[in-house]
């Protein structure tokens, strides 16, 4: 056996990350159209407008991850249904476009009158006029495109995990619980990103409104952050109950290098602490029935931690992922 | 070495080690990177060194491997561009104008076979000395092998070595529980520790 190497490294952590994160700004976003319509308008606009670029900035730096940068189009030639990435490569396209017209489509006034369609001619003398489109076919259009995007978003959250899922070789990836963690993170790390745009912006409008929203992204996030929690246990616990090779895989992250990373960078800074800030904001709201305090310093600190602890999650499961390996069961 | 006269779609050539035999003198590992052209640093084949038991009762064994030309290669399973391929008489190949480099194949490999060819800005393992098989030599780390542990062969030829090798001595194979079905036989040692 070679020594270990990292041969992944932090550009595909990047890659994991940006990806989680424009797919979570896009399913929140749609979320927050289907359930709030006029009410959540702010966050459904800072979610499209995030959306599309993350992900192309992520798409980017897997291509700088090649040894042959400019040869990637292979990528695009074939689709391998047996490979993960192949089939990610295509689906991050796919991504990449829907929430550019996505984005095209929430895009504020007065760029938005640049969207036109064209009016049927009178006769053939008169050249074609091109209205801009009204708000109605806006707001059917922005459904439509949220509803298509929305299993796309999802696809491309699950693949960031599958990728790393579909190696045996690896026992710390090999499990479907990979998958679902980072699903569940790069919802987190979507919402977290909305809600740090929507406290760095200078709110408008009235505080009614800025508080619905803000109670909807807090519990959306808090939500998500317990599901990660109840994510995490059951991964030690499956790992630690499982064979040989998968008990050992925990080594790293019980004892070994990536420990103090993984508890308090990605548990304690990642998820209990924004868990407390969001949960202490939320309770006078769901047991008291008041309105829930405006602070938009607390709100973007807690932002902050989830989206930092959501790359610190990918950076130890890529790198301790890549030391754990088959135990050597040949000593015959 | 024995040829056999079926068509390539019946053959399967597999590697059969005999680590009793084996001494760790690396010829193995010196011929293939003169014969592959490796480079400097990186490896196609090697040792892997298990040791047993503890003083005064010990033992080393010597385990020669390379890339094990699995029926089932999770290499080939995760290639995003088909770049490995496998041949229909089993032998598991890169083309290297496809390879872009992911290195997904590399975190695939159980047995930590591959390896970034920065020369040929692609990774690289072994090939089972295509080319030599193809014109009827043995692989070169079979050909240079002093102490005769590594044979070749076609397992689906009742007659030849590695057939007759594995009739005779019970064998293993390593990391069999990956479902990878690798190609590479090991004979079991007769050493007895306790």
């Amino acid at each position: 056996m070679e020594p270990t190497e990292y041969h992944w490294n932090a550009l595909i952590v990047f890659y994991l990350f940006t990806a989680g994160v424009s797919a979570g700004a896009f399913f929140v976003s749609g979320l927050a159209t289907y359930l709030g319509g006029e009410r959540y308008k702010r966050i459904s606009r800072i979610g499209a407008m995030i959306a599309p670029w993350p992900v192309m900035l992520g798409l980017a730096s897997l291509i700088f991850d090649l040894t042959k940068p400019l040869e990637f189009w292979w990528l695009f030639l074939t689709l391998q249904y047996t490979s993960p990435m192949s089939i990610g490569a295509w689906l991050l396209t796919l991504f990449t476009v829907v929430s550019l017209i996505y984005f095209v489509l929430w895009i504020p006034r007065p760029w938005r009158d640049l969207l036109r369609v064209p009016q049927q001619r009178r006769d053939w003398r008169t050249p074609k006029a091109w209205k801009p489109l009204d708000q109605a076919r806006i707001n059917t259009a922005r459904r439509v495109v949220a509803a298509i995007g929305a299993p796309i978003a999802i696809g491309v959250g699950m693949y960031t995990g599958v990728l790393l899922g579909a190696v045996p070789a690896r026992p710390l990836w090999n499990t479907p619980i990979v998958a679902q963690l980072f699903l569940v993170s790069a919802m987190s790390t979507g919402a977290a990103a909305v809600l740090l745009i929507a406290a760095v912006l200078r709110p408008k409008g009235g505080h009614d409104s800025l508080h619905e929203e803000r109670r909807f992204l807090v519990s959306l996030d808090v939500m998500l952050i317990l599901v990660e929690i109840f994510i995490v246990l059951p991964f030690f616990l499956h790992q630690a109950l499982s064979t040989w090779s998968s008990s050992s895989s925990l080594r790293i992250l019980l004892g070994g290098s990536y420990t103090v990373l993984f508890w308090f960078g990605f548990i304690l800074l990642g998820l209990l602490i924004p868990l407390a800030i969001e949960g202490f904001e939320l309770f006078p709201v769901v047991w008291r029935e008041q309105a829930v305090k405006y602070s938009r310093l607390w709100a973007g600190l807690a932002a902050t931690l989830v989206l930092v602890g959501g790359l610190v999650l990918r950076y130890v499961i890529v790198f301790a992922g890549q030391v754990s390996h088959f135990l050597p069961l040949y000593t015959r | 070495m024995d040829q056999p006269n079926t068509s390539p779609s019946q053959r399967r050539w597999v590697f059969v080690m005999e680590p009793e035999r084996c001494i760790d003198c690396e010829a193995c590992m010196i011929s293939c990177s003169v014969e592959n052209e490796a480079p400097l640093g990186k490896h196609r084949n090697w040792i892997d060194k298990i040791e047993k038991g503890a003083y005064p009762l010990l033992s080393t064994t010597f385990l020669p491997e390379n890339c094990q030309h699995c029926s089932n290669p999770p290499c080939e399973r995760v290639c995003p561009t088909g770049a490995t391929y496998r041949r229909e008489d089993g032998l598991v190949l890169i083309d290297y104008d496809k390879c872009i480099g992911c290195k997904y194949c590399m975190m695939a490999c159980p047995y930590d076979a591959r390896f970034v060819n920065e020369e040929k800005k692609a990774v690289d393992k072994c090939t089972f000395c295509v080319h030599r098989l193809d014109a009827g030599l043995p692989p070169a780390c079979v050909e240079t092998c002093i102490g005769h542990a590594r044979h070749y062969g076609d397992i689906n030829d009742p007659n030849s070595d590695v057939s007759k090798l594995l009739a005779r001595y019970p064998s293993y194979r390593l990391y069999e529980e990956a479902g990878t079905e690798p190609a590479i036989y090991y004979i079991y040692s007769n050493r007895v520790i306790e």
